[in-house]
């Protein structure tokens, strides 16, 4: 990783913490600045309110041409988080083709936050929880508030 | 299965003898007649040399009575002994009972309740002519394995002696010349499952004991090592010219070597098609742009007006302060950069990292600056804060990008990506969604 992409790191991070948005905490290790661990409490105005969710930062060598790989660690019932052990999130403006170098991590965070808030379903990594989400709300407020209860506290 | 030995002949003097195919009695058709005289059953049939009941019957009977290995080593019933060139060597030539007379080693292994594993060499002598007639035996797997022996022996000059076919001690065939017996070894491996045993009554059918990826890659590995073709003198055979394996290519073709990757949920589908946009969408990407066009691009100085509201800038690649005075690269979009940050970036693809405008200038001044100045506050073009990236708070690029504002797909050309991924989506998972 470049001498640049880490001094831009450092300086996102110094942003973040300057103007962290709320509900959110950052684990920064200056070890290992590429991998921030973010704690994000779910919105009160979504179904995840009360949860306490770990995510992953991963900037590529890359960065910042490239995006930053977010996942959840928190497992996380939500049609725009895959439903596996990665709990990858792959959409707007973490898309390799849409991101671009003014990006910043901070607006990465917000989206994140936006998301939980409203799932982009028409951009679903799991089809099926986004049709639930579409046709049953009921059913999927049910599984996102368990799994909350399971894995979230 | 003609020749089948331990069988009740046809009795002298042309007697007709009679099969009930409800309790399988036998009897002589003078005799007793054509209704079964055991169950009274009208489902009869004679037994004549070309057409016996028996063979169907029994051969039903055997897969489900013998021994579970018996079906995992078709070989063992793929040439008759009385064919056996060393016929009068053999003891057990009259004796169509393999198991201890060509099963050299056999491990028998259970991996589970229910399920046990076994490994057999299977020792063969036999004479090449019966594989030309080998694909009237009545066992499949043991006709299929003439079938390979025939298509690894054609691609093969029949005259040239060849080294041992190897496949990580799986099998191995030496095939001599076509007067001498060939000597085939077979290792069979399969899982089977052992059920218990009932010999009054018909039992159900055994599950198939190999999946089809096991028999492929088994097939792939007999077929796809076969050491000595190349070898072949052009001269030497009609067949020498022939690749080494004929069925690989349409294997190949069939299965694109990806039999494993077969979906069989809807999740698994996207998953793979995520998948197959993550890799397109970088040949979505613009190009790289010629370092030409990068050297070409003006250089500009930093003025007072090029400032942000508060009086300061930055470059938003690096994120580092930019000063009155300092030395930046304008792309025609009128957004700025330090040089070796956005010719990284250009290296990459020809377009403003900004708001993705060709770097080439085609564009007409207007639209490129209507351009730059989209997703800005701003909306007179006159203003120069509008067009400086370092103004331009996270917050407005948060926006700009938020997922829900879901922008039509294709409307914007740097998101042909999104675009076609939606479509592919509509099209394959509509109905359900709909």
């Amino acid at each position: 990783m470049s001498a640049g992409a880490k001094k831009r790191i450092m300086r996102e991070y110094g942003e973040c913490l300057a103007d962290t948005p709320p509900g959110m905490k950052i684990n920064f290790d200056e070890q290992n600045m590429t991998k921030w661990e973010v704690l994000l409490d779910g919105p009160d105005q979504s179904y995840y309110a009360g949860g306490h969710f770990k995510l992953e930062i991963n900037f590529p060598n890359e960065y910042p041409f490239k995006p930053p790989v977010v996942a959840f660690k928190t497992k996380i019932y939500h049609p725009n988080v895959s439903n596996d052990d990665k709990g990858s999130m792959c959409l707007g403006l973490l898309r390799p083709d849409e991101w671009k170098p003014p990006n910043k991590v901070v607006a990465v965070l917000r989206l994140i936050q936006t998301l939980l808030i409203e799932p982009n379903i028409d951009d679903a990594i799991e089809p099926s929880i986004a049709n639930e989400y579409k046709e049953n709300r009921k059913e999927f407020e049910k599984s996102a508030k368990d799994w909350v209860k399971r894995y979230a506290k | 299965m003609a020749s089948t030995p331990a069988r009740s002949t046809q009795p002298a003097g042309r007697r007709e003898m009679m099969f009930c195919h409800e309790c399988h009695d036998e009897w002589y058709r003078d005799e007793k007649g054509i209704i079964c005289p055991e169950c009274q059953s009208e489902f009869t049939e004679i037994i004549e040399d070309d057409n016996d009941p028996r063979d169907n019957f029994e051969r039903a009977h055997d897969d489900d009575s013998e021994d579970d290995f018996e079906d995992s080593l078709p070989s063992l019933e793929e040439a008759s002994a009385s064919h056996h060139p060393l016929h009068h060597h053999n003891p057990w030539a009259e004796v169509d009972d393999p198991d201890e007379a060509d099963i050299s080693s056999m491990r028998f292994q259970p991996t589970g309740p229910g399920r046990f594993h076994v490994q057999a060499t299977i020792h063969r002598t036999i004479s090449p002519a019966q594989f030309g007639v080998g694909g009237t035996g009545a066992n499949s797997m043991g006709a299929f394995q003439s079938l390979l022996a025939n298509l690894i022996q054609g691609a093969q000059p029949p005259h040239t002696p060849r080294d041992g076919l190897e496949t990580d001690g799986q099998s191995e065939s030496r095939p001599g010349g076509d007067e001498a017996p060939r000597f085939t070894r077979f290792t069979y491996s399969s899982n089977a499952h052992l059920h218990p045993r009932d010999d009054n009554h018909p039992e159900p059918r055994n599950e198939p004991v190999d999946d089809i990826n096991g028999v492929m890659n088994g097939l792939f590995q007999l077929l796809g090592e076969t050491p000595g073709v190349h070898h072949a003198g052009p001269g030497q055979s009609p067949f020498g010219d022939i690749p080494p394996n004929p069925l690989m290519g349409l294997f190949a073709a069939i299965s694109g070597g990806q039999h494993g990757d077969a979906v069989y949920s809807q999740e698994a589908l996207d998953r793979i098609v995520s998948q197959l946009m993550e890799q397109t969408a970088t040949s979505n990407a613009p190009g790289p742009a010629s370092q030409e066009d990068i050297d070409a691009l003006p250089r500009k100085l930093i003025s007072e007006d090029m400032l942000g509201a508060e009086h300061r800038a930055e470059c938003s690649i690096c994120m580092d302060e930019v000063n009155i005075g300092e030395e930046v690269t304008e792309l025609p979009c009128k957004h700025w950069f330090h040089h070796h940050c956005v010719a990284a970036w250009l290296s990459e693809h020809n377009t403003c990292p900004h708001c993705r405008k060709g770097i080439k200038g085609e564009e007409t001044s207007s639209n490129a600056q209507q351009d730059g100045n989209r997703g800005s506050a701003a909306t007179s073009g006159s203003d120069p804060t509008s067009s400086m990236p370092g103004a331009f708070g996270a917050t407005s690029e948060g926006v700009s990008n938020n997922p829900n504002s879901n922008p039509a797909p294709g409307q914007d050309g740097g998101s042909g990506g999104p675009g076609l991924g939606d479509r592919l989506r509509r099209g394959w998972f509509g109905s359900q969604q709909d």
